[in-house]
Order: structure tokens, then C-alpha cells, then sequence
């Protein structure tokens, strides 16, 4: 794998690496992807299976159901005039 | 054998039982690092545990992780809820894990837990913890969580019975995900009763998870053993032999047929493909800011805020959110992750004929148990290898259950039994049948009245 292609996939994914790790890393991402390109060695056919077994589309009803647990949100929080504070954007 | 639950229950126990017990068991716990927190002021009752992903109110729930060190859930899982509703059981503690559930060993997190037979050696992973706790005490059963083969390798590891239910029959609400489609919890005991009763106490629809749809459990008992005979040739001679002997005793109750199957032995790779990339999306959301892990750094711009609380992922879940991203990339999506998943249909559908007729029978791993200093060597590929035998009832999502089957240099080897989706109950019953003809064996009995 491309330096390039490695630091795109670690700015996506808002991961850092140490030299240590990288080395580390990139060697077994060739190794992990050239395990799973022997996958090119079966003829598949059919749907792909998203779940093992057969999930049916069972939605709840639209309505409002109230966070119950605030105060914990609160207490975890930093806030300032009732919002809660984040990082700059 | 008979349920350690219901035994416990007959038994009048003495007045100061739980305080000598979380006594000991603090003191023993120093030794296997089995549990992470003890709830040594619990309620009366028979003890469970949880893995480290499963939330209980109150109690931190880190998944191994120093991402969600400091996490205490302020509400319980289903399976945790509907357990607490029965008065006779009592809440004993969190049990350690690989971090994520991310390993085949239990040694991907800070403080590893050590094998209950020989604390040399691996307790196996990614529940870890649970398997210990049921090897070291007598009235404990664990609830755990699997997806490519943690409840079921562990349990081989440390000699009890580790038993995943079909997906889908047990709610995952509260449960933090690894990898939604695979994710399943089950339950480690000293019997398959034991296992049984919590299962049954745990099962059934759930409002907050819309994949919890399995309502229907049979016990349909099979006639016929298949054993896969390309997986079987890639154990360890040892292995192979102990099974062998394993086949003759169930050869004189049941028809043993050896097929041939090339999607179930390549089914490593597929599993590890959708698992990683459902791992990736599923640990975008921990960014020091949401959940466990709290930066206070607001000064720091977005990506710089995000990426150095990141930091805290160990290796392993680095690797998975790296490779998991690259997998889901436009430009391979069709080739890997698209392909799996038709893989996966193919596997389901080959499976689901075979047990159909009979069971699918086999060593619950190619090795004895490895050394901790042995697992720390392995390449992720010869890691991810040592799955062979428990991906393809977990790619599936079929229930299966590893029992204690023999002792090899006084270490205990497990054997997996695999049935068909809903079966649940049959493959309970089989080794009920089992453990009245052979006993299983602990160096710990912690709790015995």
C-alpha cells in the first residue's frame, strides 16, 4: 500500500499512528488483504445475505418518547447557558 | 449433572456465604484478572456476570477499551433487565475482554485474564473474562457475547460450556456493537440446564432491537453427525486424534458422516471482511466526546479534538478501523465487502441443507491451548486463522455450543456442535446427554456449599 493511500485512509478515520505502528501496520495490511483476495477464488452467486437470518421490517410508531436520563447527560457535560459544550468546528 | 442453579437454590447457605466468597474472589480475581469490576455488595442470589459490552446500569462498561474507560451506562440491557426480573438472581461483577471484542485469545486489552486451568496459558477471547469466572466458581454463570467464536472459545479454553444462540434470538439492545449482523449474546455455565434456564430467561422480541426476530424455538433432535473433513485435516495431529476418539464414542448413538465443504473452510475471510467493515462504522462514533473517554480540550481544532482522542484505540482496533474503511472504499466495495456478503448466502444456504439432517460436529479449535507468550508471536493472519472452525456457525448465524470433551497434559479441549437456525433447545439437549456420561473437571470450585 501507497503512503498516500495509508494517510488518506488515517485522515478519514481521524486516526494517528506512531512510526512504530505504522511500519507495524501497513505490513500487515498487505498480509490481511492478500489473505482476502483469495476470496477471487470462488465463483459466488446469489443475493448477498445482509443478515444470517431473515430480519422483517418491523418499525416502531412515530412518537416522541422524552430521554429520561438528562441529568446524567448534565452531570457528564461541560455546559455553558444550558448547552453543552464541543470542540471548535 | 444437573443445574448448579437449581442445586444452589435447595441448598441453605451460611450467614456470612457472599462475604467469604467476594472475599476470595477479590483475592483470586488479583490472580486470573477475570472480572473488571465486583459488585461485592450484591443481593443475595445466584451470581451472573456480564462481558465488559454489555451495559448494566451503574457499572463501568468499558469493552475493554481505553476509549470508553470511565462509561457507566445508566440503563440495563434487555438480556441484563429481563435476568434481574427474577428475584433469585444477583448481579456478581463486569468480566474482562479483548478490546471490542477484537481477538481470538482474550489478550488484546490491558490487563489480559489468564486461563483457569494454567494462568501460562490463554483464556481465550474475546470473552475472556466470563470463561474464567464459570471455571473458577462453582454458582456463576456468565452472560456473554459473540461473533466470530467468543463465547465458544473460551469456553473450549477453560472447560465449560459456552453455548450462541441463533441470531437474532436474543435482543442486543445495550449491547456495544462490534459488528451488528454477527453480534449475539449467549451464555457460559458449568451445564448446558444452566445455560438453558438463563437463555431462556434472556430470549425473546424486543421493542428497542428490530433484528431481534427469532421467537420460535425448537429441539429438534438429528440422527446424524456431519464433520467437515478439509477443516479437520487443518487441526493439530493432537487435535485430531482426541476428536477421532470423541467420534467413535458418538458413533455407537449416531450415524457420523464426513462431507466435503470449500465454502465453510473459506469462510475466514469473508467473516473478517463484513466484520471489519462493520467494526469501522461502528467505532466512528468514539471521539472523546460522546461516550466513556471525555477530553475537555476544547480549544483544539475538530479534526485535530477527534484524531488525538483517538489515540487512545489499541493497535488491533486501529488495524480493524483501518482495514474496515479501506474494504468499504468505492473502488473495492464490489470486490470484498459486496462479495462476502453473497458468500455469506452461499454458506447459509449449504449449511442450512446439511443441518436440515444432521448436526455439524468439530473441534471447537485446531490447537491446544497456546501460552500467552505464544499468542503475543502471531501474525494477524495466523491469528485470525485459529476462527477456522467456530466462523462459519457464527458467519451464519446458526446456534451452536462447545462442550468439555476430553484433557490433554491436564489441559481441557472442546468440541463445537453446530444445528440449524431456531434449533436451539436440541443442541442443549445433546450435551445434556453428554455430561451424564462424562464429567467435567475444574481446578476451582470458589462458592461450593
Amino acid at each position: 500500500m501507497q503512503d498516500k493511500e495509508f494517510d488518506r485512509l488515517l485522515k478519514i478515520t481521524r486516526l494517528r499512528v506512531s512510526d512504530e505502528e505504522r511500519v507495524q501496520i501497513k505490513k500487515d495490511f498487505e498480509q490481511v488483504i492478500a489473505y482476502f483476495d483469495e476470496l477471487s477464488s470462488i465463483e459466488a452467486s446469489g443475493e448477498p445475505a445482509y443478515h444470517p437470518v431473515e430480519v422483517p421490517g418491523r418499525l416502531r410508531e412515530d412518537t416522541v418518547r422524552p430521554f429520561a436520563d438528562t441529568e446524567s447527560l448534565k452531570k457528564r457535560s461541560k455546559t455553558s447557558n444550558g448547552y453543552i459544550v464541543g470542540p471548535k468546528l | 449433572m444437573t443445574s448448579y442453579i437449581e442445586e444452589f437454590n435447595r441448598i441453605e447457605k451460611p450467614k456470612d456465604y457472599y462475604d467469604n466468597l467476594f472475599a476470595q474472589l477479590e483475592k483470586l480475581n488479583e490472580e486470573y484478572h477475570a472480572f473488571n469490576v465486583i459488585n461485592n455488595k450484591t443481593n443475595p442470589g445466584f451470581l451472573f456476570s456480564t462481558k465488559a459490552n454489555i451495559c448494566v446500569k451503574g457499572f463501568e462498561t468499558d469493552a475493554g477499551s481505553k476509549m470508553l474507560k470511565g462509561y457507566v451506562p445508566s440503563f440495563n440491557a434487555t438480556a441484563v433487565e429481563r435476568i434481574l426480573s427474577d428475584k433469585k438472581f444477583a448481579f456478581a461483577g463486569v468480566t474482562a475482554m479483548d478490546e471490542f471484542g477484537f481477538g481470538t485469545f482474550g489478550t488484546n486489552t490491558e490487563v489480559c485474564a489468564r486461563n483457569a486451568f494454567d494462568r501460562e496459558y490463554a483464556a481465550g477471547g474475546s470473552s475472556s473474562g466470563a470463561a474464567v469466572a464459570v471455571a473458577l466458581m462453582k454458582y456463576q454463570v456468565s452472560v456473554a457475547e459473540s461473533t466470530g467464536g467468543s463465547i465458544a472459545t473460551p469456553a473450549a479454553l477453560n472447560g465449560v460450556v459456552g453455548f450462541t444462540p441463533t441470531y437474532g434470538a436474543v435482543s442486543r439492545y445495550g449491547l456495544i456493537d462490534y459488528a451488528n449482523s454477527l453480534d449475539k449474546i449467549g451464555v457460559m455455565a458449568r451445564s448446558s440446564d444452566d445455560a438453558r434456564i438463563v437463555f431462556d430467561m434472556m430470549r425473546g422480541r424486543d421493542d428497542y432491537d428490530t433484528t431481534c426476530a427469532v421467537d420460535k424455538i425448537t429441539a429438534e433432535r438429528r440422527k446424524k453427525i456431519f464433520v467437515i473433513n478439509g477443516m479437520l485435516e487443518k487441526a493439530d495431529p493432537s487435535i485430531k486424534t482426541a476428536f477421532e476418539k470423541l467420534l467413535n464414542r458418538l458413533g455407537s448413538t449416531y450415524e457420523i458422516t464426513h462431507v466435503d465443504s470449500s465454502i465453510m473452510e473459506m469462510a475466514i475471510a469473508p467473516y473478517y471482511i463484513i466484520a471489519m467493515a462493520e467494526a469501522s462504522t461502528n467505532l466512528a462514533k468514539y471521539t472523546g466526546y460522546k461516550y466513556g473517554l471525555m477530553s475537555e480540550d476544547f480549544y483544539k481544532q475538530y479534526n485535530e479534538f477527534f484524531t488525538d482522542a483517538r489515540e487512545n484505540f489499541g493497535i488491533e482496533a486501529k488495524r480493524r478501523i483501518l482495514l474496515g474503511t479501506f474494504i468499504r472504499s468505492e473502488s473495492v466495495k464490489d470486490k470484498y465487502y459486496t462479495k462476502a456478503l453473497v458468500i455469506r448466502g452461499m454458506l447459509i444456504r449449504e449449511m442450512d441443507r446439511m443441518l436440515k439432517e444432521g448436526y455439524i460436529l468439530s473441534p471447537t479449535l485446531p490447537i491446544k491451548a497456546p501460552r500467552i507468550s505464544d499468542v503475543k508471536k502471531l501474525s494477524p493472519v495466523e491469528s485470525y486463522s485459529m476462527d477456522l472452525f467456530t466462523i462459519p456457525p457464527n458467519l451464519g448465524g446458526f446456534p451452536h455450543i462447545s462442550f468439555p470433551y476430553d484433557y490433554v497434559d491436564g489441559m481441557p479441549l472442546g468440541a463445537q456442535l453446530v444445528t440449524g437456525h431456531g434449533n436451539d433447545h436440541a443442541i442443549l439437549d445433546f450435551v445434556k446427554e453428554w455430561e451424564e456420561g462424562f464429567e467435567y473437571k475444574y481446578k476451582q470450585n470458589l462458592g461450593e456449599l
